[in-house]
């Protein structure tokens, strides 16, 4: 695979499917190794990326397929959640491209589609949720198209 | 059921044997009564035979609560009475103050089978409603009226001519009935996968009463045990699952702590469903309460979605409806019963 783009065209965006678990798991298994999301594994069961519609909440996994294989190349969570002023919030969650995939913009084509998706929910504004580790790098990435650091989320992890 | 009271019914449909069909009608003046019986009309007037369908539970359900589940269930004496319930057309004089001519007739069907092959009730009872809904219900109040004036000591000759007019519709509606039990059981059967436990011993009862199954397909067995060939592998070909539910529920869980209930759905048609309505409620003290509404734009097809709901403490009863926007048709509605859900979690 050589480092250049790849073409929109190459790329199926579509909802996740129980068959995608496998994928799916290695794609956050590296995510794991690298960033320490805090994956547990029993918990990200086959039916977790499914479509998901709950009061005040609605979750999307977006999956990246490349057409000519069939691999699943980047994976992107998306929920619409209601907050205490009745607004809707769009967050993109467990956001993660493939190791191979990464810097072809295979993320960029996911990431895209899921704002389009969010706006047409009606939410107000689209926050991501990343690892602390590494945050400048993609703070530059996501600044370039119009996002901004606006709150720090700090997280104590119960035993 | 006619073997249980010793009288086969002879006629030319080898599933009459299977199934009694009761179709009835709330008379305003007399309470429940049966219009016509399938195979034959003869128990009509015994007690006990009538017992189970004059007491079954459909009749202390409303239309729309009726409507609201695919049917209610009676189970007695090793059979499994299939209760459903509409409303039809009516020009009937009725003989109740405040009830018009125009008040619709309240149309019970009751089937009942054995309980080793309840589970084509389902599917049978569905088929049976539609059918006779489509055909009859603008003609049943006929036959209501014709039965009523067959009481009558002296009757006129437009008394006569109503009761004939009445009695011929009898025969159609027979014949339909005739006609869709004998077509369930010898075309739509066909086109159900025959690898469940469920299914398999139902076949079993069928080739025990004589019934040729060898047109029911088993997606996984590829072999032949016996000379009755449940299973016959050259026959795959011609079966495919047509007549098949637009959504069905495939796993209901309950999550984090008892707190969440987890239904996945899926759309089992071939085709993307657009405008639906997915509604949890629950009951308590006979009023509904809503405690989801979710609208789906497009739902695609063979997705499967999951509708977490929040558990209502004390509640242990939801009703799960799928709903079409446009035309307000229920196409799914099942109970969930938590304690149940609970014991075969354990």
């Amino acid at each position: 695979m050589s480092d250049e783009l790849i073409d929109k065209e190459e790329i199926i965006i579509r909802n996740y499917r129980t068959s995608d678990y496998q994928a799916t798991l290695e794609i956050l298994r590296e995510l794991q190794t690298q960033f320490n999301i805090g994956l547990d594994e029993t918990k990200w069961r086959e039916t977790s990326g499914l479509r998901q519609f709950k009061p005040n909440l609605k979750r999307i996994t977006l999956i990246a397929e490349l057409k000519s294989t069939g691999q699943v190349a980047s994976m992107g969570m998306l929920e619409a959640v209601k907050n205490n002023l009745g607004q809707y919030i769009g967050y993109l969650n467990s956001w993660a491209t493939k190791k191979e995939f990464i810097g072809k913009g295979v993320g960029k084509i996911l990431a895209d589609r899921a704002i389009q998706i969010l706006k047409s929910w009606g939410c107000e504004a689209v926050r991501i949720n990343m690892a602390y580790k590494g945050v400048k790098r993609l703070i530059d990435i996501f600044g370039k198209v119009g996002f901004e650091p606006i709150i720090v989320v700090l997280e104590k992890k119960f035993d | 059921m006619a073997e249980l009271f010793g009288s086969p019914s002879s006629g030319k449909n080898p599933f009459e044997e299977l199934t009694v069909i009761y179709v009835l009608y709330f008379d305003e003046a007399r309470g429940h009564m049966p219009l016509l019986i399938y195979p034959d009309d003869r128990y009509k007037d015994d007690k006990t035979f009538m017992r189970p369908i004059k007491y079954h539970p459909i009749w202390f359900l409303s239309v729309n609560e009726s409507d609201a589940l695919d049917h209610i269930d009676l189970e007695f004496k090793g059979y499994t009475f299939f209760g459903k319930k509409f409303r039809a057309y009516s020009r009937r004089e009725k003989r109740r103050a405040g009830l018009t001519g125009e008040t619709p007739e309240n149309i019970v069907i009751i089937l009942s089978l054995p309980n080793k092959i309840e589970l084509f009730g389902d599917d049978l009872i569905r088929h049976l409603t539609q059918d006779i809904k489509e055909n009859f219900e603008k003609k049943i109040f006929q036959i209501i009226e014709s039965e009523i004036l067959k009481d009558d000591v002296i009757k006129s000759p437009k008394t006569k001519k109503i009761i004939d007019a009445g009695d011929n519709i009898k025969k159609q509606l027979r014949e339909l009935i005739d006609n869709t039990t004998d077509h369930f059981f010898s075309t739509i059967i066909k086109k159900a996968d025959a690898s469940s436990i469920r299914m398999q011993k139902a076949i079993a009862y069928l080739a025990f009463k004589g019934i040729d199954v060898s047109h029911i397909h088993s997606e996984n067995y590829k072999g032949s045990f016996s000379s009755i060939q449940l299973f016959d592998p050259n026959k795959k070909g011609e079966v495919n699952f047509i007549d098949k539910k637009p959504f069905i529920l495939l796993k209901i869980n309950i999550a984090e702590d008892s707190q969440e209930l987890e239904i996945l759905v899926q759309n089992n048609s071939l085709n993307e469903k657009k405008g639906l309505v997915v509604k949890i409620t629950h009951l308590r003290e006979y009023f509904e309460k809503e405690i989801m509404i979710e609208l789906i734009d497009s739902w695609y097809a063979e997705e499967e979605l999951v509708f977490i709901s929040p558990i209502i403490p004390h509640i242990d009863e939801y009703i799960f409806f799928i709903i079409d926007e446009v035309s307000n048709e229920k196409l799914l509605s099942k109970r969930i019963d938590l304690n149940l859900i609970k014991k075969l979690n354990n």
